[in-house]
């Protein structure tokens, strides 16, 4: 485990992502509503970029059983990570899989310090 | 697994979730009003449509169907069969009706003889026969009929019915089912294969091929329709049983429906489980026409993926591919724990309709 600087803290404006090598492997580092959050870029399913995927909303339904009527809201927009190999989507603030329940992307603390995004590994 | 006694069948109590009553065009034009009874009975041509297909190969198995029209010949088959609790049902797949008015009388025509002929003076239990041309004639037709304690469910055709069953115009149907605590049972049909699938009626050359695929697509589209509508989310509380297309194509649907909508699933927002979670949770399936497997281990294996809360089993009598109780008994005597085998044969029907028996 080791701190690595992986970005200036100017670098990035909300909706960025940088993809760097740390130790031989991928990660991407998100900047979502002023908040950085580093994952690994590999999709559980199949081991895809996920990271490299579109970052787009995703849908929500609610249904009113009353009158039977489905109601669709887009919702999430810049938050959604969708892994160009199939599709899976993450929910990029968590990690979390919308796919696949209790799946998640790889994820690694990061931190601001001295002007200098590091992320831990 | 255990080997239980071979000839035990008849100490356990066997539910059979798909008991075909026959009904003639004659008789059921006697339960419908003008101008639909006259439609059927001074009509130079057939209304009820045929696909000509010659399903008991001129006649080398024989028709047990022609005769199966009263209570008596149902308590003969129970004897015979070894059967305590039939659920019966009118069989005829009204999705085929061009007209719409006449798939609605026709629907209540069925339940009036249902009543009339079958449950009032009997102790069986039925389905009621629902058209779906007309989703809220076919609600008022479930809030009619669901009083009756013997109607255990609503009985919908994949063999015709449009749009698809899972197509959000069909929901009064189904919130009148779940309001009543009736389950929805589907049945697909090999004679109506030619208006699901027209092109390949057309193009199939026997019967073989039609009755391999037939049954087994129906009931594909109907699943992937409900699930891709989200039918079992706004509905949770509601059962759906699929009959007659045999039980191999479940998994297959289960796990290739977790693999769409892995990768399409904000393509269908209101799931919010894996498809196998819904189909698992409510849907039940039964066995009758089970797969013949050359090696019996392949059909113990798929039993297992199904699981015992999930199968049922059926007859599907009187019609030429009916199975005999041996054809699932003998699996689950062999492989499987008494236990599990009463769950197929009993507890899971009981569960899955709702049975106070």
């Amino acid at each position: 485990m080791g701190d690595h600087t992986i970005a200036a803290v100017d670098e990035l404006e909300d909706g960025d992502r940088k993809l760097v090598e740390v130790e031989g492997r991928e990660i991407a580092l998100f900047r979502v509503n002023g908040d950085y959050h580093a994952y690994t870029n590999w999709c559980a399913h199949q081991g895809g970029p996920a990271c490299e995927g579109s970052v787009t909303g995703t849908a929500e339904a609610t249904f009113e059983r009353d009158d039977l009527t489905v109601s669709l809201d887009w919702c999430k927009e810049g938050e959604v990570l969708n892994c160009p190999w199939h599709g899976w989507e993450y929910d990029i603030p968590t990690g979390d899989c919308l796919s696949k329940d209790g799946t998640r992307l790889p994820s690694h603390p990061v931190r601001v310090e001295n002007g200098s995004v590091v992320v831990s590994l | 697994m255990t080997q239980a006694t071979p000839g035990s069948v008849a100490e356990t109590t066997v539910v059979d979730t798909d008991v075909h009553i026959t009904v003639d065009e004659e008789r059921i034009a006697k339960y419908l009003d003008e101008p639909y009874r006259s439609s059927i009975t001074d009509s130079p041509h057939p209304v009820f449509p045929s696909s000509s297909w010659d399903q008991r190969m001129g006649g080398k198995i024989d028709d047990h169907f022609s005769t199966f029209t009263d209570p008596e010949d149902i308590q003969q088959f129970q004897a015979d069969f070894q059967i305590e609790y039939p659920i019966i049902n009118t069989f005829e797949p009204l999705g085929k009706f061009s007209q719409p008015d006449l798939a609605v009388n026709l629907m209540r025509a069925y339940n009036d003889l249902l009543l009339d002929v079958f449950l009032d003076d009997y102790d069986f239990l039925g389905l009621a026969a629902i058209a779906t041309q007309k989703p809220q004639e076919a609600a008022a037709e479930i809030n009619r009929v669901a009083d009756e304690d013997q109607i255990v469910g609503i009985y919908i055709g994949t063999s015709g019915e449009y749009p698809p069953v899972g197509d959000p115009s069909n929901d009064p149907i189904y919130k009148a089912a779940a309001d009543n605590d009736l389950s929805v049972v589907f049945h697909g049909n090999g004679d109506e294969f030619m208006f699901d699938f027209p092109h390949h009626n057309k193009g199939f050359n026997n019967y073989f091929e039609v009755q391999t695929l037939g049954h087994a697509w129906q009931q594909m589209a109907a699943m992937s329709s409900l699930l891709g509508e989200g039918v079992p989310a706004k509905f949770p509380d509601l059962n759906f049983v699929f009959l007659e297309a045999g039980i191999g194509w479940v998994p297959y649907m289960m796990h290739r429906m977790n693999k769409i909508y892995r990768m399409r699933r904000s393509e269908v927002p209101l799931l919010e489980q894996s498809p196998e979670e819904y189909v698992r949770d409510q849907f039940y399936v039964a066995s009758q026409p089970l797969g013949e497997p050359n090696n019996g281990d392949d059909m113990k294996r798929l039993i297992e993926t199904l699981g015992a809360d999930m199968l049922m089993f059926a007859t599907d009598y009187p019609h030429w591919d009916f199975d005999h109780l041996e054809e699932m008994d003998k699996y689950l005597q062999h492989y499987f724990t008494p236990e599990e085998r009463r769950k197929v044969l009993y507890e899971t029907p009981v569960e899955a309709f709702g049975l106070n028996i």
